[in-house]
């Protein structure tokens, strides 16, 4: 069972009368979510704008954007997903005991409260961030959220969305799930998409050393990853795409500096809710474009001859 | 000097992609970033059009343009599991380059996302 | 230059019915004269033009959102592994874009009519469907809960309306206008639904799915646009929503329209309990008033994923199965649903579902009228489309399949009574040439001199299955694309749009309003024409002449 109930954010500024931000502080991280998109916007449906919407923020810690909201709910680090099913089993009037709450940190009688307002709500709206999605637990968290919105619908139209972080990352879901059939986490050595996360994606991949040869783009990981990723970054021929020298170039092999994308050079961008805008750059850049470079390092490695010969042009199954 | 004006920008520095960001620019660098937030100001008025690396590096080495794609090319295709990774930061026609250049070398491709 | 020799040609689009001729190519397009190149000889083989489908979700946020929600499906399916010069891919239920150019031209299929644009993300649909190698490619844009337009329609300025609809074609770079549940989905999105013409729309008092249904039909015509109205009518899915369907048929009188997935509109009873086929009724109406088409929406026994802009009857779905449930719901604009879905032959209700899609096509008397579909992949995915050729053409093959079906299915379906076998001629109708002319795709579907050189060659085989599963060649703008099942060459497929007049002034007039509803620029909501790679804009308005011409 569950799922995943969405909308695009002008559904959210139009309609959203109860909004829910859980392991997020977009009053830090997405300025302005809240002016924009949700909280001060109003609308036909909601004439008075912020009057007409109730906000509960759930975090570990009071960060700004609980000073926004009308109601904090603050969680014990690492209980986002009792926490959760608690509420899945209170909307449902399943018995839970205090101390399965006291656990949370919260008390039965706020969840209580929560829930009645939830079920009052014309339009609920749940927005997730890191703070759920990337701490214990992980997409179970997600999961668990993204099910109670979903099982919300029994009483009242409620929907969810995952807080995107940086640029264009959702772009990138979005393409590789158009072109390879998975958003991360792929493989193509056997000349068709595999996915499989824990094992092909990137930290996994360096810090077990299963990779001869990096390529980087729009990202530095030589900053943020763990130590042994890095190292092993360090040690193999690293190629790195970016407007700036960055950490990761300082350990790469071959450094190309490119356009800002958006600022310099124009494209596409996805936002969060997955809908497309075109990137107007203002400047003109002495640097050529991340698609140029690409577009040419491909077409080199293309003169070359095919490593791949003699396959099949599909497999029927798998293995 | 004259300063160009981009109406309805968009700012990719976070999800929200805003495309309601008005720039003043001259050639080389944007001044004003009306509508956008603190991120947003930053991010847009700290790129400029200057010329503040060298085309490339390789092995720490300025290097052309020409002869860095060359040496990225030769190790990628003597690779024997070549990683493409990152694209958050990147339009989504070079995310689409990337995609391509993965299908050819055979390679592992990976997003922020699994982070 | 090109010539395929000794073939045994079915051109319904000329009246062509098995005889065997000569064709000539030239520059992509059929030709009157051979001077030299490549002969092909076909002789004892059965051609017909490419297949075109009227009705199928292939690029775009939903089937995107539908990949996204069945990583278990691609690991099972087939895979297509990249070659030097051709991109890898995957299969099955929801495939990937390269994947879906090759499996609709590897078994003949040459152009495809992507049935639900929402215009906000109309950029994505076009990026996915230049993705899509092989085939021509045009799309629908989903308007009939646009609530800029309903509001207009609601306070009773029609010609506005009508501007407005206009102004959305041209910016989400659209080929015709698809309306999904009239006024239900605009309901939904305060959790209601409006299942009947004259139900009450939720924020509406002025006007009912009837008002929105026969005014779109009729503002449709008046623009001239080449594809009527193409419509998915309410209450999609329920037991004894034929009522619903006639109600519809009715209001369209006088108006041109097409129904989208027949099927999935044809039961009587008033549960899923009692649930029947009303297909014979519905065949009958339909046959009488011939300002409709219609394309099946077949079901097939099997896997699948069902993705559609309806989102309450997604809800109901979801709560019928147990299943995954995604939905999406876009601003202003429309919503998408998404369930995996298991059609089974001893479950009752997909029984009568997958008879009733056969029973339209054999009970509708003109194959002019009613085109091949599954509306994939709500039905069944469209590389399945052979088992139904199958199916259509032979009885006894229907009779055997009809013995797995459960025993009290008994007078809840006609089928079993049908004896009606398609012909070659039929089918190249249904499949190909029907469809184009619905479209208005003049130079598609059809084996004339100056028409596209789009065709398929297939062996004659008993196994009518593997015989259109399987074909010999496949041409598209007359260059050899598919040889005995190997893909030789994916060119890049063209894309149809049309640019319907509209008074330049609506821009002032539409500003505000969409300030109001969107969160995004004005300025950055049509669709760029550079964004379109191989733009064809075909002509609206009765004007008879060739169209096609470049931009
Ligand atoms: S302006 Fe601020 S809120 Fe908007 S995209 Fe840029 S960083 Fe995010």
């Amino acid at each position: 069972m569950g799922g995943k109930v969405t909308c695009t954010l002008g559904e959210v500024k139009n309609r959203a009368d109860f909004i829910v931000y859980w392991g997020g502080n977009p009053a830090e991280c997405h300025p302005r979510h809240f002016t924009k998109y949700t909280l001060m916007q109003k609308s036909k449906f909601l004439p008075r704008g912020r009057k007409d919407r109730t906000v509960v923020l759930v975090d570990i810690r009071e960060t700004k954007s609980a000073k926004a909201a009308d109601h904090f709910l603050q969680v014990r680090p690492g209980k986002d997903f009792e926490l959760l099913t608690i509420l899945r089993a209170l909307i449902k009037d399943q018995k839970v005991s205090e101390e399965q709450v006291a656990e949370t940190g919260l008390s039965l009688e706020v969840l209580k409260d929560l829930i009645e307002k939830m079920k009052a709500a014309k339009f609920g709206v749940m927005f997730f961030g890191m703070g759920l999605s990337m701490t214990r637990g992980k997409h179970m968290n997600a999961a668990a959220l993204l099910t109670l919105a979903a099982e919300m619908n029994a009483f009242t139209k409620f929907v969810a969305m995952p807080m995107r972080g940086h640029g264009n990352v959702t772009g990138a879901d979005v393409i590789m799930r158009w072109q390879t059939g998975y958003p991360f986490g792929i493989s193509l050595n056997r000349g068709y998409p595999r996915y499989n996360p824990g094992e092909f994606s990137t930290v996994d991949v360096l810090v077990r050393g299963d990779t001869d040869c990096a390529f980087i783009i729009g990202a530095d990981p030589g900053a943020t990853m763990p130590k042994p990723a890095i190292d092993h970054l360090a040690k193999v021929p690293t190629i790195v795409l970016d407007p700036h020298v960055t950490h990761t170039s300082r350990l790469s092999r071959v450094h190309i500096t490119t356009a800002p994308a958006g600022i310099a050079a124009p494209g596409t961008g996805y936002r969060m809710d997955e809908v497309p805008m075109p990137l107007k750059p203002a400047l003109q850049s002495p640097y050529p474009s991340d698609e140029e470079v690409v577009r040419r390092i491909r077409e080199t490695i293309a003169l070359r001859p095919d490593w791949m010969t003699n396959q099949p042009q599909m497999i029927e199954a798998q293995i | 000097m004259e300063l160009k004006v981009i109406e309805n920008a968009t700012c990719t520095f976070c999800g929200c992609v805003c495309d309601d960001i008005e720039l003043h620019a001259d050639d080389v660098r944007i001044h004003q970033a009306k509508k956008a937030c603190v991120l947003g100001k930053s991010w847009f008025l700290n790129h400029t059009a200057e010329k503040k690396y060298p085309d490339a590096l390789i092995d720490g080495q300025p290097a052309s343009l020409d002869e860095a794609i060359e040496v990225a090319a030769n190790h990628l295709y003597e690779a024997d599991m070549p990683l493409v990774y990152g694209m958050s930061n990147t339009t989504c026609e070079a995310q689409k380059e990337c995609v391509a250049m993965a299908d050819l070398l055979g390679a592992l491709l990976d997003s922020h996302t699994s982070l | 230059m090109l010539r395929i020799t000794g073939g045994t040609i079915y051109d319904p689009a000329n009246g062509i019915n098995g005889e065997v001729r000569d064709l000539y190519i030239a520059d992509g397009k059929f030709s009157s004269k051979f001077d030299a190149g490549r002969t092909i000889d076909a002789t004892g083989m059965v051609i017909m033009p490419g297949g075109v489908d009227v009705h199928t979700h292939v690029a775009g946020g939903s089937i995107n959102f539908g990949r996204a929600r069945t990583p278990e499906d691609h690991r099972r399916t087939h895979a297509f592994i990249r070659s030097k010069t051709r991109r890898s891919g995957l299969g099955g239920m929801a495939p990937t874009t390269f994947a879906t150019g090759y499996l609709y031209a590897g078994m003949g299929w040459t152009t495809v009519n992507e049935a639900a644009v929402p215009v906000l993300s109309a950029r994505h649909t076009h990026e996915e469907l230049n993705d899509i190698p092989i085939v021509d490619k045009s799309s629908l844009v989903l308007l009939a809960n646009n609530e800029i337009i309903l509001d207009l329609l609601e306070e009773g300025e029609d010609e506005r309306a009508k501007q407005i609809m206009a102004w959305y074609i041209w910016a989400a770079k659209s080929y015709g206008v698809k309306a999904v549940n009239p006024g239900g989905v605009a309901s939904w999105k305060y959790g209601n639904d409006s299942k009947h013409l004259t139900s009450k729309i939720s924020g509406y008092d002025h006007i009912t799915p009837g008002t929105i249904v026969t005014k779109y039909a009729k503002m449709i015509d008046e623009l001239g646009i080449p594809h009527p109205l193409h419509l998915h009518c309410n209450n999609l899915g329920a037991p004894g929503n034929v009522e619903t369907t006639l109600e519809t048929m009715r209001h369209l009188e006088g108006s041109r329209a097409h129904f989208a997935h027949l099927q999935y509109h044809a039961y009587g009873g008033d549960d899923w309990g009692n649930m029947r086929s009303e297909a014979a009724r519905l065949a009958e109406y339909f046959n009488a008033h011939t300002n409709m088409t219609t394309d099946a929406g077949a079901v097939l026994f099997g896997d699948t994923v069902t993705i559609t802009a309806d989102g309450p009857w997604q809800h109901l779905l979801y709560k019928l199965t147990g299943r995954k449930w995604g939905n999406l719901d876009v601003e202003n604009e429309t919503g998408c649903g998404i369930v995996p879905y298991t059609y089974r032959p001893s479950n009752l209700v997909n029984a009568v579902q997958w008879a009733v899609g056969l029973e339209l096509l054999l009970l509708i008397n003109d194959p002019w009228r009613v085109f091949l579909s599954t509306d994939h992949p709500n039905g069944a995915c469209f590389w399945r489309y052979p088992e139904i050729i199958q199916l259509l053409m032979c009885a006894d093959y229907r009779n055997e399949c009809m013995a797995n079906l459960p025993l009290n299915i008994k007078n809840k379906i006609s089928l079993p009574e049908i004896s009606r076998e398609y012909t070659l001629y039929e089918i190249a109708t249904i499949t190909s040439a029907g469809p184009a002319r619905s479209l208005g795709l003049k130079h598609k579907g059809n084996l004339g001199i100056g028409k596209d050189a789009d065709l398929v060659i297939y062996h004659q085989d008993k196994d009518i299955a593997r015989m259109f599963g399987h074909p010999r060649y496949v041409f598209k703008g007359g260059e050899i694309v598919i040889e005995e099942g190997d893909i030789r060459e994916t060119p890049d497929g063209k894309e149809y749009l049309i640019q319907p007049f509209y008074e330049p002034d609506i821009d002032e007039f539409l500003r505000p309003r969409f300030e109001d509803r969107y969160c995004m620029s004005f300025e950055n909501y049509p669709v760029e024409m550079e964004r379109i790679e191989h733009a064809q804009i075909q002509k609206c308005t009765g004007d008879d002449a060739e169209d096609g011409d470049s931009q």
